[in-house]
């Protein structure tokens, strides 16, 4: 077996038992703990795009999902329009305003990014919790807003709503199989290759044909349009978005410890770190929220020091080590067996 | 025809005057060689044509056109390219992918990229490191690098900062042969070097500078008998009376 064909094996299986697990897994509670994995995953991998590639910290991509949440919500509430066409109006728009972001604030340097972008968010949530209405647009401010259920038992894909888990799993399931996908071909083009550069040496990459805002500011926009799209699919699975939910630097600050504990600008990380912490998070909201709110912050906070310690880079790289060397033991014993 | 025109540059750090009019000019095919004491001027006169700085004052002129206040990265695809008297390498990535990042100024197809980086490395005879960590490389080969990266992005006009600071004298002698491979591919070359030996080999004309002044110019053998550089470089007492 070579280490090309061992990989895709390896892939495969992956996949295929993805695909299968909620023909095993029969259970609402556990499919519902994995396509909150799974959400968590693709938004984890969507802020890679910047902040692993781009060299960058964001800290406010909640306000992403929620002006995704919100177009699509209100769209629907309003004028009945599906929540598939919604949810890409809500990433045409949540593209646009990360350029309008982006463009002044990807020029400053480290830590006042990442400010600029917690700031927005706060912004933003202030915003949305004091207007009822903004425009023709009901927000309802604090109290959020409602999509009424279809009635018990029944589903459909205009509405996207359905009266199982199974859909949502694959949906959100071929979501992320979809950006991640796109990642792998994303860090092997000229784009990936700038990003990347631009993000270690800015001034070595513009000497070499790089304009490294722009790409900054290109990468922003690609991940802002599918961040917004994680927006939409959570607010269908819970059918209830309020500003505390989807507005809040607490999921902002999630997304960029799933990354930085799984693996910065690494492909795997995003989806290592998602299956390590949230069920740390899970848990901690169901056990101590009453008594500790905000707890889980502070474990991810504790597990991330821990982490970066002793793996700076994330516990991608290691695995990645794990994963080469069975690959070594086991392709070789393959191709001695032969001779 | 000259391929680099600077006329009459200045620049100024708040109240320091870095560059003082400087002229000068390159033709295409030539080596002209920049040299002066440390702190004269010469880095930032490359960071004023590579559009890092603004000059305060005066014009640059780039195959024809009228470059001042253009954006590195546009000069680049203008046909610029330089390297950095501190080393750049992007360490975290290996040697190939740091060559492919300059290939892709001329093209936007990943597999173009690394066919153009490979044959830049094999010119360079760097090759068989194509997969080494950048940040793993001893200084020779950083320089290297440096300039394989440069020459990545097609350039007519290469600027190179030092790149044989901190060589053994055998690596300088194989740094020699690189500028004779890449001018020979038909670059222009403008070089700033401390090391005699190799500005006074390979330049086909000099500009000594000090103070951001242009002090001499000319052919090497006429540079090196100017009482202004010895003074400059060796204090009043040395020039012969
Ligand atoms: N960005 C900057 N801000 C302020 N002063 C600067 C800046 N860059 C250079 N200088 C000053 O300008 C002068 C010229 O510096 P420069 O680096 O161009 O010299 P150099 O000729 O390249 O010297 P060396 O041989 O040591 O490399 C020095 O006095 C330096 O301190
Ligand atoms: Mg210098």
């Amino acid at each position: 077996m070579t280490p090309q064909s061992f990989k895709k094996t390896g892939l495969a299986l992956l996949v295929l038992t993805a695909l299968a697990l909620p023909l095993i897994l029969r259970s609402p509670t556990y499919l519902h703990i994995l396509i909150m994995l799974y959400l968590y995953a693709y938004m984890t991998t969507t802020w890679n795009l910047v902040g692993g590639f781009a060299g960058v910290l964001p800290l406010g991509h909640s306000v992403f999902v929620g002006i995704g949440a919100y177009t699509s919500t209100v769209l629907w509430l309003q004028w009945g329009i599906s929540p598939w066409i919604g949810m890409l109006v809500g990433g045409c728009l949540a593209g646009f305003v990360a350029y309008l972001i982006g463009k002044p604030t990807l020029k400053m340097r480290g830590a006042y990014f990442a400010l600029a972008t917690m700031a927005f968010v706060e912004g933003v949530r202030v915003i949305v919790e004091n207007v009822d209405q903004l425009g023709p647009f009901k927000l309802n401010g604090p109290r959020g807003l409602n999509i009424p259920p279809l009635p018990a038992g029944e589903g459909s894909l205009l509405a996207f709503q359905f009266a199982t888990k199974e859909p949502y799993y694959y949906i959100i399931l071929f979501m992320l199989m979809g950006v991640v996908y796109l990642t792998w071909r994303l860090s092997r083009s000229k784009l990936g290759y700038s990003l990347s550069a631009g993000g270690e040496e800015p001034e070595a990459a513009e000497a070499l044909g790089v304009n490294v805002a722009k790409c900054k500011v290109t990468a922003m926009v690609l991940s802002a349009f599918l961040t917004a799209l994680a927006g939409t699919f959570l607010a269908q699975m819970t059918l209830f978005i309020y500003p505390k939910s989807v507005l809040t630097l607490d999921l902002s600050f999630e997304l960029a410890f799933i990354a930085l504990i799984g693996g910065r600008g690494s492909l795997a990380g995003p989806i290592i770190g998602a299956l390590m912490l949230r069920p740390v998070t899970e848990f901690s909201r169901i056990y101590l929220s009453a008594t500790l709110p905000g707890m889980h912050l502070i474990l991810l906070g504790v597990i991330l020091i821990v982490v970066m310690l002793y793996q700076p880079r994330g516990l991608s790289e290691p695995l990645t080590r794990l994963f080469n060397r069975l690959q070594d033991r086991i392709c070789s014993t393959k191709t001695g067996g032969a001779k | 025809m000259s391929l680099l025109e600077l006329r009459n540059i200045s620049m100024d750090f708040g109240g320091l005057r870095a560059i003082d009019s400087l002229s000068l000019s390159i033709d295409e095919g030539q080596i002209l060689g920049l040299i002066g004491p440390n702190g004269a001027g010469k880095s930032t006169a490359f960071n004023c044509v590579a559009g890092v700085y603004r000059p305060t004052s005066g014009e640059i002129w780039f195959d024809g056109a009228n470059i001042t206040g253009a954006k590195p990265w546009d000069l680049c695809r203008a046909g610029l390219a330089r390297t950095f008297q501190i080393v750049k390498p992007f360490a975290s990535k290996t040697v190939l992918y740091n060559v492919m990042v300059g290939a892709f100024a001329r093209t936007d197809k990943t597999d173009e990229a690394e066919a153009i980086a490979l044959d830049i490395l094999k010119s360079l005879h760097l090759d068989h490191k194509k997969d080494f960590k950048s940040g793993a490389l001893t200084i020779a080969d950083r320089k290297r690098l440096e300039i394989a990266r440069a020459m990545a992005t097609k350039p007519k006009l290469l600027l190179l900062d030092e790149v044989m600071a901190g060589l053994r004298p055998t690596e300088v002698d194989e740094m020699i042969d690189v500028f004779r491979t890449v001018r020979d591919s038909g670059v222009t070359i403008f070089v700033i070097e401390h090391i005699m030996r190799a500005i006074m080999a390979l330049s086909d004309e000099l500009v000594v500078i000090q103070f951001g002044r242009k002090i001499s110019e000319g052919k090497p053998e006429a540079v090196a008998k100017d009482e202004n550089v010895i003074k400059a470089y060796l204090g009043d007492e040395y020039v012969a009376s």
